[in-house]
């Protein structure tokens, strides 16, 4: 049952991913840079933190008996942001020498995710 | 089917293969004590759409497989809110150096996998090309 929700919660978390990127392409045609699945990340980031802070209040590393980390930590959250994409983006970018673009990409991917779980995580 | 929902199909379990998969790897290195799962999965699955993202450029495939591979079991597989939480983790139970350690491995290590798997894939599509044009010459 477990391993059930944990698929499940996956499969949602990467077809809502896929949707979102589909608004913001259609929104935003010609972007200065990658920023679907730099929205995806960040938002996915922060509902993670808001998750692990008001339900556990800490950041669990071993909860794998627990069907709502599962489904909702590891399944939905886990699969909604990515990180293969991250990089390939940044392949790209550093195939076409778009140095400032790279980096500003990379700094925010990263650094914001990371910031936005810390402020989910101790703001609520 | 309409093409649409196929790929929704695709990608749901593409993204249920990936995710089971990251579950099983965080399993296994679970006794590390370190969220070395998280780190290996971001690493490979980067190599694997470096390299699919090459390869579907020269001999592109259905949308819905490109899809269900890419968005779907790449995109499942790898993870960015896990990593910001492994981040923060690392941060309060270790030390600063490990949590930073963790980010730039992961940061520029995911980018260089990529990129070799980009390459590779670049270099065995062109090279099967080539192979399938001369068994049409000959």
């Amino acid at each position: 049952m477990n391993l059930f929700l944990l698929a499940a919660g996956g499969s949602i978390g990467a077809i809502s991913r896929y949707f979102l990127g589909l608004v913001l392409m259609n929104r935003y045609p010609n972007p200065p840079f990658p920023i679907s699945m730099l929205t995806v990340n960040i938002l996915g980031s922060l509902g993670l933190g808001i998750f692990y802070g008001l339900y556990y209040g800490e950041i669990p590393l071993g909860a794998y008996d627990d069907p709502v980390y599962l489904s909702i930590g590891i399944g939905f959250f886990g699969a909604f942001t990515t990180f293969s994409t991250y990089s390939v983006e940044a392949v790209q970018l550093y195939n076409e020498k778009k140095w400032t673009k790279l980096v500003t990409y990379v700094t925010l991917s990263i650094f914001g995710s990371i910031l936005t779980f810390f402020i989910g995580f101790i703001l609520l | 089917m309409k093409e649409q929902w196929k790929i929704l199909i695709a990608i749901g379990v593409g993204a249920a293969i990936g995710t089971l998969s990251r579950y099983a790897l965080n399993l296994i290195t679970l006794e590390t004590g370190y969220p070395l799962g998280t780190m290996i999965e971001n690493l490979t699955g980067s190599l694997l759409l470096g390299f699919l993202t090459a390869w579907f450029l020269v001999s592109v495939p259905k949308e819905w497989l490109k899809a269900g591979l890419g968005v779907g079991l790449c995109g499942g597989f790898t993870t960015m809110s896990t990593l910001a939480a492994d981040a923060a983790f690392l941060l309060q139970e270790y030390t600063i150096m490990n949590s930073i350690l963790y980010v730039f491995g992961s940061m520029v290590g995911g980018i260089l996998l990529a990129w070799i798997g980009y390459r590779a894939g670049t270099i065995l599509s062109s090279r099967l090309k080539q192979k399938r044009a001369k068994e049409v010459e000959g």
